[in-house]
């Protein structure tokens, strides 16, 4: 992710520009993260980036490249609650490319409701493998987290 | 639709790599296994429409101001790093 205010500085690597809530970004090829099923709801958005204005303090903004344009805030899961574990099983790991070592991203989608709070679904967590750049968003039917976690903590 | 009749151990193929079995008839439920390459994804359809759901409101709701402002009126914790 590079602001437009430098795009001429690097006119090597073919990058593209794409329209976000949050401004104009240039995203290079290897910033493009593959989800190979989309996510439910957006099952055509098959390609995502992970832009992080540094308005958006904690908060990232993950906008689909690919399919339709897709726009959502996400928060590290463990920003809003600290103690979060999930566990990947054998399929997830497969799908993702990863060893049970791989260090990999999670990210919780960010919501607002019509009073203007803010919640993180901490149910069903985007997972990025950094070193496949290959995502997919956890489906969990047993999962004990809530799907509208308040984000602000009282 | 197709529709099938199956007893217990029985199984219909989809495809090439997808396999459905019938592994109990109960009172309450059939239980079923599914068999299908790790690419295809194998849902509870309640639970995936509730999550699809979620997604939808998500990506309607990141007006970047509104959600902004909430999380800035209400900050979130700063512990849990590194952890």
């Amino acid at each position: 992710m590079t602001p437009v205010t430098n795009a001429h500085a690097d006119a090597e690597a073919p990058r593209t520009e794409i329209d976000t809530p949050f401004g104009r970004f240039l995203v290079a090829p290897h910033e493009r993260v593959r989800f190979p099923s989309g996510i439910p709801g957006f099952e055509d958005c098959r390609e995502f980036v992970l832009l992080s204005p540094g308005d958006l303090g904690a908060l990232s903004c993950l906008q689909s490249l690919a399919g339709p344009p897709a726009s959502f805030l996400v928060v590290d899961p463990r920003h809003v609650l600290p103690q979060y574990r999930c566990a990947l099983g054998t399929t997830d790991l497969m799908r993702l490319g990863a060893g049970a070592d791989t260090l990999l991203l999670w990210l919780a989608i960010v919501s607002t409701d019509e009073a203007g709070r803010a919640y993180a679904n901490l149910r069903a967590p985007i997972v990025i493998n950094p070193e496949r750049m290959l995502g997919y968003q956890v489906v969990p039917h047993n999962s004990l987290y809530p799907l509208r976690q308040p984000l602000a903590s009282d | 639709m197709l529709v099938f009749t199956r007893k217990r151990d029985e199984t219909i193929m989809i495809g090439d790599g997808i396999e459905v079995r019938v592994l109990r008839i109960g009172r309450e439920g059939v239980r079923l296994g599914v068999t299908a390459p790790a690419e295809v994804p194998v849902h509870r359809r309640e639970v995936y429409d509730l999550i699809r759901d979620e997604n939808r409101r998500a990506a309607e709701t990141t007006r970047p101001a509104q959600a902004l402002a909430a999380v800035r009126a209400r900050p979130m914790r700063s512990g849990g790093r590194g952890d």
